[in-house]
């Protein structure tokens, strides 16, 4: 009798815990995440979701915005698209999110997308490659992004950059991952060198990952490339540069910087390895740069303070969005607030982001280059911020 | 000439991460299909070492190298010992939870950033021009002696000594080997540790030479093709195995196209199954379906 009774009370708070929802989480800004905290590409996601954490745990701490606190609900879906498909669901219909934030390999955006559509939730891409679908003038309305590189419009500074600096005729090889992204980025940047005047002499394409990088360096190297430029994950651009240089290649490289260039600029102090981007590096140690560092060493991440810039920018968008998302709110309120987005990114990047109903990528994007300087013994910038028209 | 070197140190590299295979499944007949991880925990114990314990790189391989052994050793009496006389099917499902929480240990000890264990070694890894077009580098140089020596110390221990010839009584007969007073746990045990150990310390050179991030048991995988070409229970067959998928990758890369090497070890599996399912050198025998 007494074990029935109690089984039944048992069940009971049980059944009371599912339905009664915490008082925080009614009154609070609800935002659903659905990252790669774990398996592949969480180094980059990883120090998304660190930012993302340290940033609203202070924005919580001063009040909260519009007087509500933000709760960030954050699952992790390892880069599996079934994860991603079944987080987005969850979101969405158990903790009714506002927004769904997607900080995980581009296998996973079509599930998430499709429940996006199917409930009318926008996405927010941070940190992720951007989908087609954000750029103008088609843009899906409920499909944004933050994150700093940009298909087609990366290549086209790059080459032009590598064209300025070159000051001669340039053989250039060219280097991507064996993932479409990257092997469609730089299939472009090969037709864009055509007519640019640039000889693009040999292209790479390494499976990720490989044992050995040596080969495909090698190939570069016999076909006389006196440039290279690389658009893939950072391990693939910086594993082939060490390759190339191990085989005694004295040319010039240029990357895309990843969240780990700048430490890696200074592990490898190579005055011939150029990296660009569209966030500021920590070494110009700013005051938003001075910031995120005292942050991540109160708040303890995990991840090196010089790798939150991506996570932190997304952070600041999010907090204006939900600042301009008037109370109390709902997925079309936020979404009307991010097709007139304009934030001051505070020296991270070159320019503010702003975002209007027909371009949900950035209405003007800006690029730096940095490359170690072995006379002055520390990151310098090469080339200044450069504006590119996003149309 | 560089396509030859090129050759040799992806063979050199394979012929490390495919003896644990080989000789985990001679002793007992089980398929590691952690091994991968357990080479990647290599490159984390000597990362880890060489942070927190010694800076200098011949004590930091050492102890990362005891510390790799003993992991296989306490794989084995922890889990896989209770596996013994299971179904195969079943111990190389554990194994395969085994690699699943190892690498949900490795993200969760280190995160799944990109680490580099020879900065904190005093080492660097030059390159050396050996003859006129070919260049090695020096993780390069290590590789190859370092599969050379493991495979003659294994070929004479298992060939010359008590417990080699031992441990090649238990993979050929278990219940004889084990009629005959020999203790089969501890045997296992010993190709546990060992094959620990050669894959750790193929993780801990390539930590060394490319760098080191959770993502890199897929080589352990990638180097399967390997042990199925040479023979799964052949330690002789590992090495004209590694060479030919090794110089089908490279062959691939310059003269199909880069993405063809991702495929090429799978197509040279596939014409040795056709021609020869047991490999070149393995044993053959009604070969059990997983």
């Amino acid at each position: 009798m007494l074990r029935k009774t109690l089984l039944g009370m048992g069940l009971l708070f049980f059944i009371m815990a599912l339905l009664l929802r915490p008082a925080f989480a009614q009154d609070a800004y609800l935002v659903g995440c659905s990252m790669a905290v774990t398996g592949p590409g969480a180094e980059i996601y990883g120090p998304v979701k660190d930012a993302l954490d340290i940033y609203f745990k202070e924005v919580n701490a001063r009040g909260g915005i519009n007087g509500h606190p933000v709760k960030l609900i954050i699952e992790d879906n390892a880069a599996q698209p079934s994860k991603a498909a079944a987080d987005a669901k969850k979101l969405v219909t158990q903790d009714k999110v506002l927004l769904l934030i997607n900080a995980s390999l581009s296998s996973t955006y079509a599930p998430m997308v499709q429940v996006a559509q199917q409930f009318k939730v926008p996405i927010f891409f941070a940190g992720g490659v951007c989908p087609d679908e954000v750029y103008p003038p088609k843009t899906d309305p409920y499909q944004y992004c933050s994150t700093a590189f940009g298909a087609k419009y990366d290549s086209r500074f790059a080459l032009s950059f590598i064209k300025e600096e070159a000051k001669g005729p340039v053989k250039l090889g060219l280097v991507a991952m064996n993932i479409p992204i990257s092997r469609g980025e730089i299939d472009f940047a090969e037709e864009l060198s055509k007519t640019m005047g640039i000889e693009a002499v040999d292209k790479e394409v390494t499976p990720p990952p490989t044992p050995d990088y040596t080969p495909f360096a090698a190939k570069i190297k016999s076909a006389g490339a006196n440039w290279a430029y690389a658009w893939a994950p950072w391990g693939c651009e910086v594993r082939v540069f060490e390759a190339l240089r191990k085989l005694g290649w004295e040319g010039k490289y240029l990357a895309y910087a990843h969240i780990n260039a700048e430490d890696e600029l200074r592990r490898l102090k190579d005055d011939g390895f150029y990296v660009f981007g569209t966030n500021a590096f920590f070494a110009d140690n700013s005051e938003i740069h001075k910031k995120i560092k005292a942050a991540s060493e109160r708040e303890k991440s995990i991840f090196p303070y010089t790798q939150l810039a991506e996570g932190w920018i997304a952070a600041t968008v999010l907090e204006e969005i939900l600042k301009k998302t008037p109370w109390p709110p709902d997925p079309e309120k936020v979404r009307s607030a991010m097709n007139q987005l304009k934030v001051d990114i505070k020296g991270l990047k070159g320019g503010p982001l702003a975002w209007t109903m027909d371009n949900h990528y950035r209405t003007a994007t800006y690029y730096r280059v940095y490359k170690w300087d072995s006379k002055k013994n520390g990151i310098v910038i090469v080339k200044d911020w450069t504006r590119l028209e996003v149309k | 000439m560089q396509l030859i070197m090129n050759t040799v140190v992806l063979a050199s590299l394979y012929c490390l991460i495919c003896c644990g295979y080989v000789l985990i499944y001679r002793a007992s007949r089980v398929l590691n299909l952690a091994h991968g991880e357990l080479m990647t925990i290599g490159g984390y114990f000597l990362f880890t070492v060489t942070i927190n314990l010694f800076a200098g790189p011949i004590p930091s391989f050492l102890l990362a190298c005891i510390f790799s052994l003993t992991l296989g050793f306490i794989i084995y009496f922890f889990l896989m010992r209770f596996m013994t006389g299971e179904s195969v099917f079943a111990a190389v499902l554990v194994t395969v939870a085994l690699g699943i929480l190892l690498r949900g240990l490795m993200t969760s000890i280190w995160t799944s950033q990109l680490w580099h264990p020879l900065q904190h070694l005093g080492m660097e890894n030059s390159s050396h021009r050996l003859m006129e077009e070919a260049v090695i580098s020096t993780f390069g140089i290590i590789k190859i002696l370092g599969a050379a020596f493991l495979y003659l110390v294994l070929f004479f221990c298992l060939k010359f000594t008590r417990w080699g010839l031992r441990m090649r009584a238990v993979g050929e007969n278990p219940l004889l080997a084990s009629r005959r007073g020999i203790k089969l746990h501890k045997y296992y045990a010993f190709s546990w540790g060992i094959a620990a150990f050669s894959g750790g310390f193929a993780g801990m050179i390539q930590a060394c030479d490319s760098g080191l991030d959770p993502g890199m048991f897929v080589i352990g995988l990638k180097a399967f093709p390997v042990v199925l070409v040479g023979g799964l229970d052949s330690l002789v067959g590992v090495i004209p195995g590694a060479f030919i998928v090794a110089l089908a990758e490279i062959l691939a890369i310059n003269y199909i196209s880069p993405q063809a090497s991702e495929s090429a070890p799978f197509i040279v599996l596939l014409a040795m199954l056709l021609i020869r399912p047991w490999g070149l050198f393995g044993t053959k025998e009604e070969l059990e379906r997983v």
